[in-house]
């Protein structure tokens, strides 16, 4: 599903030139649950921002779907990045002014689904995170895994093949931490491939594969033992 | 993302800033009501100035001795001329007489009132129109046989007899120190005028034959002016000019510019050219103030902008294009301005309503001027909103996202 080559990311800050990445080779199939680690400053961030067709390599070959997405203009990225991809964040990026239904309506808007038919979606996808009774709230009325949940049905609602979670946990209480933890392992087990950011290793042990990556280079990738599953019935959906 | 998602979502950002934006949206509804108050009275004067146009006679047509140049009594206009032109032109002249004006005292019981007393023929009220109200107009007959007849308005009528039916009653007058006693033949309603509304002429008019005003003033049969009026369709120009050549050849002055015309039409021009000026002038005043509410729209799209970064940057990883960002920013810069000229012209049109029954002009709405605010406050929007939504479409979304 994904195939990178040889691919570098340089920073220019016009003083300085920062080599974020330095060639690195990777491939991830569909299906898996990946999780990134790495101190700041070990180039994940950059790594994620690429994959998620948030910014483009400086040099280097990366397929996604058996396309060459590294020379795609911005617009064609956005649309990648509309009907591909989901994204959640660690500090959850709802828009503030709109309920939790219209949050995760905003991908559909942007792909041109119907009204009714957005409504239908976005309710589907708010019931499958435990949140339909909440569509209706603004972010600030919602707890923080709460939050997450309306990021998670966000990201979801345009049937991604692939989802990118950014310390998808970082805000959040163990027992949240938990739930979207529970989330991301059924969604996987449904068919989503998903690659996740994180710098905890507690959480990277809810993952298949463990990528550590140092210094721009990947110098880790292993499968994980030992997988920490969350049954469905430790967590209140 | 297609255009009434941009106008709802640009919605909920207008009301969720309401002060803000309707400061902003104070700016252009200021720019957009001076510009419309300035134009619908510059139009209601305008429509003031073609009604004097039509009461003073479409057709007129004022010649005099070029002042200007030396003449001599060979080249003073005399009844002759007046005659000859008359059977000449006999198609296109409506009336034409030598232009004979005096002012004069009339005495009453209690006081003595100023009036204008013009000299005219049988056709002098198709120059100087006039309602009659009793009686009859001046005649042929009164005209040649130079009887001392006179019309006068009713509200002089009032003044001095106490009552409006005054037809036979003589009217003691003093033109230039001589004394003479006219009988009343006719009244008539003094024309109703904006300007005389606005306080212009308040003094009678009193309109006498032409010979009996000569008679009485001494200086008969040679005329240094005259006044014509002509019917409608004639072309102004081309007459006055054959006119003036006429009198030339009678004369035997030929190109010696001796004469000059004055025609309506020629005023009118000379007059709308000035207030034209002048609506431009405070017209162009106005619109520096719509071009600073338009500065202000722009000012609050540049801080809408830097405020919704990490929004921008939210829509674009999710996949909005930079036209959907756009339109987004765009749509919004154009509804605050769109509701700002709406609410202008409403304020600009009662504004000059108000004016207009202030200075007691009749007020003017047309409908383009409205359409025309209401777009160009809209191109006000257009045109300072692109530059904040462009450098908002352009944001890097990795950098957006990490803005705080």
């Amino acid at each position: 599903m994904i195939k990178i080559e040889n691919l570098s990311k340089i920073y220019n800050t016009g003083i300085v030139s920062v080599e974020a990445l330095k060639n690195i080779n990777l491939s991830i199939e569909e299906r898996e649950f990946v999780s990134i680690m790495g101190p700041s400053g070990s180039g994940k961030s950059t790594l994620m921002n690429i994959l998620g067709c948030l910014d483009k390599p400086t040099e280097g070959i990366y397929e996604l779907d058996g396309e060459s997405v590294q020379d795609m203009s911005d617009d064609e990225l956005a649309e990648i990045r509309n009907k591909k991809i989901g994204f959640i964040f660690q500090s959850f990026n709802l828009i503030p002014r709109v309920n939790a239904l219209k949050n995760v309506e905003l991908p559909m808007i942007y792909a041109g689904v119907s009204a009714k038919q957005r409504k239908e979606r976005a309710i589907n996808a708010l019931q499958k995170v435990g949140l339909e009774e909440r569509m209706h709230h603004n972010p600030n009325e919602l707890s923080g895994g709460q939050k997450q949940r309306v990021a998670i049905a966000r990201s979801l609602v345009n049937n991604p093949s692939l989802i990118f979670a950014d310390e998808p946990t970082g805000n959040l209480d163990t027992k949240s931490g938990n739930e979207v933890m529970s989330i991301f392992q059924q969604l996987n087990a449904e068919g989503v491939t998903i690659i996740m950011v994180t710098h905890e290793f507690d959480i990277a042990m809810h993952t298949k594969r463990m990528i550590v990556c140092r210094d721009g280079k990947i110098i880790e990738d292993k499968p994980v033992e030992n997988q920490i599953i969350i049954k469905k019935q430790e967590v209140s959906l | 993302m297609n255009l009434l998602e941009s106008i709802k979502v640009s919605l909920s950002a207008i009301f969720s800033n309401k002060m803000r934006s309707l400061l902003t949206m104070l700016g252009i509804i200021i720019g957009i009501s001076s510009v419309i108050t300035i134009v619908a009275l510059g139009e209601s004067s305008q429509k003031v100035i073609d009604e004097q146009f039509e009461a003073f006679g479409a057709g007129f047509a004022y010649f005099s001795i070029n002042w200007r140049e030396n003449y001599t009594i060979r080249d003073l206009l005399t009844s002759d001329d007046i005659d000859v032109l008359k059977s000449t032109f006999s198609d296109e002249i409506e009336a034409i007489v030598p232009s004979i004006y005096e002012r004069g005292t009339v005495k009453s019981k209690s006081q003595k009132i100023d009036a204008g007393i013009y000299g005219g023929d049988e056709n002098y009220i198709k120059i100087e129109k006039v309602d009659m109200i009793e009686g009859r107009y001046l005649s042929d007959e009164d005209v040649k046989g130079k009887r001392q007849v006179c019309i006068i308005d009713k509200e002089m009528a009032l003044e001095i007899f106490g009552r409006s039916n005054v037809l036979g009653e003589s009217l003691d007058i003093e033109i230039g120190g001589s004394p003479i006693s006219l009988v009343i033949i006719g009244t008539y309603e003094k024309p109703k005028t904006t300007l005389q509304a606005m306080g212009g002429e308040t003094i009678g008019n009193v309109f006498v034959p032409y010979t009996t005003l000569e008679r009485i003033t001494g200086n008969g049969g040679f005329y240094s002016e005259f006044e014509m009026s002509m019917g409608k369709e004639t072309d102004i120009d081309s007459l006055t000019q054959k006119i003036i050549r006429l009198i030339e050849k009678r004369h035997g002055n030929e190109g010696e510019n001796k004469y000059m015309v004055q025609t309506a039409e020629a005023e009118l021009e000379s007059i709308n050219k000035v207030t034209g000026v002048v609506t431009l002038v405070i017209g162009a005043i106005a619109a520096i103030s719509l071009l600073v509410g338009g500065i202000g729209v722009m000012n609050i799209m540049f801080v809408s902008v830097t405020e919704r970064t990490r929004e921008i940057g939210i829509r674009k990883a999710i996949g909005a294009k930079r036209k959907d960002i756009l339109l987004q920013f765009l749509v919004e810069s154009v509804i605050i301005s769109g509701i700002g000229g709406i609410i202008g012209t409403i304020v600009g049109l009662s504004l000059s309503f108000v004016v207009s029954s202030i200075i007691r002009i009749p007020p003017s709405f047309s409908i383009e001027t409205v359409i025309i605010a209401w777009l160009f406050s809209a191109g006000v929007g257009v045109f300072f909103g692109i530059y904040p939504a462009n450098k908002a479409s352009k944001l890097n979304p990795i950098d957006a996202l990490r803005y705080e």
